[in-house]
Formats: structure tokens, sequence, C-alpha cells
């Protein structure tokens, strides 16, 4: 298993889910209908299967500043006894910047794994030996994603997707690195 | 339960395997990955008794099976194992259901038995639909779905699948997959898997890599 | 359009020089035994213009199996036609090419043909020669255009099978006109409207062409009904494949068994004749000249085979792989050759004894009957059994076929 410390493959979903602006995602959320602020946690983590759950102080953070900048507006509060609860609404503007969210395109940036990257760049030929385990690595969580998909429900398959097909990039690349390591070293 | 050692095979110069031993268990699913051209192909088909190889033996359940007749042999291939190419390869004159029927009448049960045990098989990888149409009526993924059927109605011991996805898309690649392990596990039978795509390969148990006909080192676990 | 076909021929491979060779050489045949054959019609001879009949016969399956080797030779090159068509020919422009292709090599073929009979006939009438080339010619340009009409269908070089009729008004007409036309020859001799005595010999020719035509189609139909049912009803899987290869393609099997079902028309018919009447000697000589026609018109059905193994060779391949016998797969040969030749040799004898006894009704003994009918009986055997033969005979182009490789070449 020490393998697999090299570089988690599982790094992956969670930079790309913080690259992503949480706030959005809770405005397409809110979209469907209005929610409190605990179902919406529990629809992300379920929708966003794969990725960090978020913790209720983000989402509580993120919601008051949805409100502030106007996307956001709460619908009702109600208090049965047990704690107060919260319900939240999207506004006119919200659905506007959801909007013009959802319709921007994301930079085509290469999402080079850092650390596996920079390993190779450093270290050259000699790097050969690295890659070879870092396949196994992949390999073997790819075989672990493929084994969830058969049981998951929609959402995991998706999420299993996903990361399947950017590790099968990674080890694509890894692959013809090890080829053209080794058409150089034939013609040294 | 199958067992090669030592395998090579050349094409004239061309030396398309080295010396390779691979182990396969019961109802194990192994990959055989590596660039084409690796001898992938050329392994199955020594595996699979299609070939004879140049030296080395193939061993099935303690039996040496690449020194048998070729009357033997071919019966042996007929009744122990499977076989999907990356095309199907199915008669095209002939429906789906009689395609999968065709290797059960050639081990000589009856027609209707036969027929039978093929519209359960298309049932089972859902191209039930498609039991009485030609082959080129159907779409590539419905054909591997009958070419899994044809391979498994005999309850083969070894299913030997050379790049079964290899003319399909992502998703058709995929139902293809699931279904024929689906159906191996279901019967018993291990696979073995030629292939050089990484998604698929991630389907087996575990992965032999070939490089120039030989087992790339250090990669098995 | 030369320069295309000049580019082809570059690159062709060795048995497509065969095929050539073997069209150009049918083509020559053809030529020598028509024009002998319109040497010795002498209508005042009863046995001579039945010797001239009988080589006219024979001329048939040769050029019968020049159209069958037009036809292999675009199996053997639908790729590189495929590719030209997606290079952006029109289908005209393919069916052009062979049509340029088949009237050439007719041509060549036809004039060594001419030749030869120049030499060893000297005496003999040269004015039928030129006639007889440009007829070869012409038959080859129509033969060899024909002959691609399955690729021409599609530029992905997938050869569509064409749909199978059943049998229509048209074919019937062919036929009939056919029946007329000999008729007419036989009948008025020498005394043909045009041309005399070559006018006749011409009107038959024609007449045996366009019997030959409407014969095909009506076993066409013949042959897929008869396949159908047997498929249904096989037990056996090598029967099960023989009778759905026929079924799927029973136009192929029709063709080249035409000559086939002519040989037995004919050798019952004149069988239900010897029974009664005289001309043993023309008779006898009828008889050869049959065995003949059904020697040369297994060159076609060996020319069929080789054409339908192309066809069926990765299948096959996949098969015998999966483990199928290949004693298995020669046994779907010789059933696929049976069933598709029992219906017809049977139809084809029957035809022949039902034309003489009925013609001759008036006249006819029951006790002749014993005899037509086994000669009938005879002659559907030895026409079902020649193609079974023949289909034996294809046993180690089936090993070539079955051999791995055939698998590793990519669609
Ligand atoms: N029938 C054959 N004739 C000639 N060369 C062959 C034949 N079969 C395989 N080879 C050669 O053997 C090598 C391995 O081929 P193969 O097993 O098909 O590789 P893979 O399936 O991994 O792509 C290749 O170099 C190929 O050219
Ligand atoms: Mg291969």
């Amino acid at each position: 298993m020490g393998n697999r410390a090299i570089s988690s493959p599982r790094l992956f979903i969670e930079c790309i889910v913080v690259i992503m602006s949480t706030g959005h995602v809770l405005l397409g959320l809110l979209a469907e209908r209005p929610q409190h602020g605990y179902e919406l946690k529990k629809e992300h983590d379920q929708r966003l299967a794969g990725a960090k759950p978020l913790a209720y102080g983000q989402v509580y953070a993120t919601l008051q500043r949805l409100e502030r900048d106007g996307f956001a507006e709460v619908a009702e509060t109600r208090q049965e006894g047990g704690p107060e609860r919260t319900l939240y609404a999207i506004t006119e503007e919200g659905r506007a910047e959801l909007e013009r969210w959802l319709g921007t395109i994301e930079p085509p940036a290469p999402y080079v794994a850092g650390g596996l990257f920079a390993r190779v760049a450093v270290a050259g030929k000699a790097a050969d030996g690295y890659l070879v385990r870092q396949r196994e690595a992949h390999l073997a969580r790819m075989r672990e994603l493929t084994a969830e998909k058969a049981s998951g429900t929609p959402a995991r398959v998706l999420a299993a997707d996903y990361a399947l097909q950017h590790l099968d990039a990674d080890l694509r690349w890894i692959e013809t690195a090890l080829a053209r390591m080794k058409e150089e070293g034939d013609h040294a | 339960m199958l067992e090669a050692r030592g395998l090579s095979k050349s094409f004239g110069r061309a030396r398309a395997l080295d010396g390779v031993s691979v182990e396969i268990a019961p109802g194990e699913v192994v990959a055989v990955t590596g660039p084409s051209g690796a001898g992938k192909s050329t392994l199955l088909h020594c595996l699979a008794g299609v070939l004879r190889p140049e030296s080395g033996e193939v061993v099935l359940d303690g039996r040496r099976i690449d020194t048998l007749g070729e009357a033997e042999l071919t019966a042996l291939r007929r009744q122990s194992f499977g076989i999907v190419f990356q095309f199907g390869e199915l008669v095209p004159e002939l429906s789906a259901v009689e395609n999968v029927a065709l290797p059960l009448l050639f081990n000589r049960h009856g027609r209707g038995e036969a027929m039978a045990a093929a519209a359960e098989w298309l049932e089972r990888l859902e191209v039930a639909d498609c039991a009485d149409q030609r082959i080129g009526e159907l779409s590539g993924g419905q054909r591997q779905r009958v070419a899994v059927a044809r391979a498994l109605v005999t309850g083969p011991r070894v299913v030997f699948a050379d790049e079964p996805t290899g003319a399909l898309d992502t998703l058709g690649g995929e139902q293809v997959m699931t279904a024929m392990l689906g159906a191996a596990r279901a019967g018993g039978a291990a696979v073995v898997l030629v292939t050089h795509d990484n998604r698929v390969a991630a389907y087996a148990d575990r992965e032999i890599t070939l490089r120039d006909g030989a087992v790339l080192a250090g990669v098995n676990p | 359009m030369i320069t295309v076909l000049r580019m082809l021929n570059r690159g062709r491979s060795r048995p497509e020089r065969v095929r050539a060779w073997l069209v150009g050489a049918g083509a020559g045949v053809a030529a020598f035994l028509v024009c002998t054959a319109v040497s010795l019609a002498d209508f005042r001879d009863e046995g001579g213009s039945l010797t001239g009949l009988a080589l006219a016969l024979l001329a048939l399956p040769v050029a019968g199996l020049v159209h069958q080797a037009n036809r292999l030779a675009t199996a053997t090159r639908e790729r590189r036609l495929a590719a030209l068509r997606l290079a952006g020919a029109a289908p005209g422009d393919v069916r052009r090419l062979g049509a340029l292709e088949g009237g050439w090599l007719a041509l060549t073929g036809s004039l060594a043909g001419s030749v030869v009979y120049a030499l060893t006939h000297l005496p003999g009438p040269l004015a039928p020669v030129p006639f007889v080339v440009v007829l070869m010619t012409a038959g080859g340009v129509v033969s060899g255009a024909r002959a691609g009409r399955d690729v021409i269908a599609s530029p992905l070089g997938v050869t569509r099978r064409p749909r199978v009729r059943g049998p229509r008004v048209r074919d019937l007409l062919l036929a009939l006109t056919g029946v007329a036309l000999l008729v007419a020859g036989l009948t008025l001799k020498g005394g043909f409207p045009i041309g005399g005595k070559y006018g006749t010999a011409v009107a038959m020719a024609a007449g045996m062409v366009l019997l030959l035509f409407g014969l095909t189609m009506a076993a066409t139909w013949l042959i897929r009904a008869c396949a159908a049912r047997i498929g249904r009803r096989a037990r056996s899987p090598e029967t099960l494949l023989a009778a759905r290869l026929v079924e799927s393609d029973p136009r192929a099997w029709a063709r080249a068994l035409s000559v086939v079902g002519l040989t037995v028309f004919f050798g019952a018919g004149s069988g239900a004749q010897q029974a009664g009447t005289g001309y043993w000697h023309a008779h006898a000589l009828i008889d050869v000249a049959l065995l003949l026609a059904m020697l040369t018109s297994a060159a076609a059905l060996v020319v069929h085979q080789a054409e339908e193994l192309i066809d069926l060779r990765r299948s096959f391949a996949a098969l015998a792989a999966a483990g199928v016998p290949e004693r298995s797969l020669g046994r779907v040969l010789v059933r696929q050759a049976a069933i598709a030749a029992l219906p017809v040799c049977a139809v084809a004898a029957a035809a022949g004894v039902g034309v003489v006894v009925f013609s001759v009704l008036d006249i006819y003994q029951a006790r002749w009957l014993v005899w037509a009918l086994t000669r009938a009986v005879a002659m559907t055997g030895i026409g079902v059994l020649t193609a079974m033969l023949v289909a034996l005979a294809a046993r180690p182009l089936l090993r070539g076929a079955l051999r791995l490789e055939t698998l590793r070449a990519g669609r």
C-alpha cells in the first residue's frame, strides 16, 4: 500500500471540487427547491459523491455570503422546540448568476498532477522505476473504482467515471513517457 | 488450472513470444495488456490452443494440451473454451439466436434444446429483442453481446477475449464488459482478456503486461 | 480511365492474373467452339446440325465460366474498387472500368481462339469469324459491367446482397422467347428469313442465352424457397449453416448451376426421345456433348465455390478457432451444393421429360416412360453429384481460408 502514498489519485477529485465554487453548487441546489442548510449539505455530499464532504460551518458561511450578494434569501424561519431552522430560497438575481456560471467555459487547464509530473521532470530517465510503480498504484485505484461502479448509486457511478477517465489519461501519459524513455535509451 | 510455461513463438524473423509463463486460476479474470505488437494476441491464441507454441508447454488441469492431436484439440476448444474476437466474427447469414445455438449444435445437442438455451443466453445479455435478426442488422455493441453469448453458451472453463471492446465506444464497451464478466462469474469461467485499454483492464482481478514478447518484470503484485 | 485501369493492373496479385488468364482463355475456347459449330451446322443433314448444336451448347458453359471469372475479379478487387469509390469515382466509372477490362480480355481471347480455328479449319468458312469475335467482345463488355454491381452499391465496400425477388412475368417471357427462338431455328433450319444459315445459328444461340437467363431467375427463387424450408427444419449444425448460406445468396448458386440445370434438362429430354426414335448416332454424340458440358459447368461451379469462400473465410475461421472441426465445415460446403443443386436438377429433369412427352403425346408409348424416367433420375443424380464433387474438391481451398491469419487482417 506504500505505493499509493506516492501521489494519491484520489487527490484529483478533491482538487477539482475545491477549485469549483461551492457557492454556485449550492445555488444550483436551491434552484430546484428552497432548502435548509442541513438538507443542502446532505444533497451536496450525495450529488458530488467522491468529493470531500462539506463542513456545516462552510455551508452556513456560504449561504450568508449568497444572501449578502443578493443571490439567496431567507424564505422562512421556524423554531419548533428544536434549534432554529432557516429555509433558504434562490432569488431572481441568483438565478441569473447561476445561469451565467453554468454557461461559463472552464479554462482547459491541464490538471498535471503536480507531484507526478514534477518528479519525472526532475528525475528524468531515472524516473523509470518510479513510473512503473505509479502505474501500478493508478491501476489498483482504477480497479477499486470499477468495482464500486458495479454496486454504486447513479451519482457514484458518474463520479467514478470522472475519476476513471482522468486516471486513464494519467496512465496513458505514464505509458507514453515510459515508451519515450525506452526509445531514447535505445538511441543512446 | 490453465498454465503456460516458457512459451515461445516466432513468425519468420519476428519473435512474437519469448519465454512467457502465466498461470490462471479457476474463475479468475486476468487482463493481458501491453503496446500493440507486444504478442498479446499470440499469447491468447497459444493459451486457447488455436496456435501451437514452438517451445514451452500449455497445461489445462494437469493435461498438456499443446501436444494434443488436431482432432482432440479441436474438441477441447469446443467444449472447454470460448472465444470472443474484436469484431465478433459471427456468421452473418445466421440469425443471432442461431449463431448462439451453433456451438451447442456442434456439441450434438438437439435443435430445440440448443435454440432454447441460446434464447436464454440472449435474454441474460439483454439482446433478446435481436434474436431473430441477422447479424448485419445489429449494432456493434449488440453484436459483441451476441458473440459473448456464443462464447459462454457451452459453459466453458475459460473465456478468451481479444480486444472485445476495441470497436465500441465507452458506454457500449462498459455494457459488454459487465455482461461478459457477470455471465462468466455466474458460470465459474475464468476470463483471459486482451486489451490495450486501461479502463477495460481495470475490470480484471490482475494484470499481465507484455512488452516485446516477454512479461514485464516487477509489475505484477 | 485507361490510366486507372493500368494502375489497377500493375498492382494485381497472382490470383488476379490467373483470373485474367481464365477470362481470356475462356473467351478463346468459346470463340473456337462457336466458329466450329457454325461451320458444321449443315441443315441439309440432321446429324451435322445436331453436332453443331452440341458444340454450340458446349460454348455456353464456357461463356458462363467467363462471366463467373469476371465476377470473381470484383470479389478479389473489392477493397480497391471501394477505395476508388471513396476517392470519388461514380458508380458509372467503376462499371465502365469493369466493362473495359472484360471487353479487352474477351477481345484478345476470342481473337486468339479465331486464329486457332482458322489454322485448324483452313478449308472451312471464315465469314462468321469476325462476327463471332464481335459477339464475344460485346459479351465480355456486358459481363464486366454487370459483375461490379454489388461493389458499386456502396463505397464502403460492404457488398450489399441484392434482394431476391419472387418469380416475375419478365423472367417467364425471357425463357419463352428463348424457347421460341430455339424452336424457330430448329424448324426453319437453313431457311431463316435474315442471314440464312448464319441467321439460324445466331437466333438459336440468342435463344439459348435468353432461356438460360430466364431459367436462372426461376432457379434463384426455387433455390431460396427450398433452402429456407430446409433451414427451418435442420437438426444438424452443418445442414443449418448450409441451408442459411444458400438462402442468403441463392442468385450466385442459380448462376453457377444454370448450365448444370440446362445439361440435365437436355439430358433428360434426349433420354425421353431416345426411348422411341432412332438417330442413335446423333443421340450418342449429344450425350458426349452433354457430358462435356457437365464437366465445363463444373469449372463454373469451382469458380463460384472460390468466390464464396472469399466471402465466408472470416466467419469460418472464427468458427474453426472456436473448435468446429474442419471436417464439419467441409461438410457444410458439400451440403450447400446438394441443397442448391437438388431442386434445380430435379425440376430441370422433369421439365426435360415433360417437354418431349407432351410434344409427341399422341404416339408416346407408356413403356418408353420407364427408360425416360430412369434417364431423368440418372441425370438428376449426375447433376447433384457434380456439384457435390466440386464442393469436395474445394476442401484444400477451405483449409487455406481457415488459417488464423485470416482473422489478423483488420476489417
Ligand atoms: N501470422 C503472423 N504472421 C506474421 N507475423 C505475425 C503473425 N502473428 C503475429 N505476428 C507478429 O508477432 C508480433 C506480435 O503480434 P500480436 O500477438 O498480434 O501482438 P498484439 O496482439 O500484442 O498486438 C507482431 O510483431 C506481429 O507482427
Ligand atoms: Mg492483437
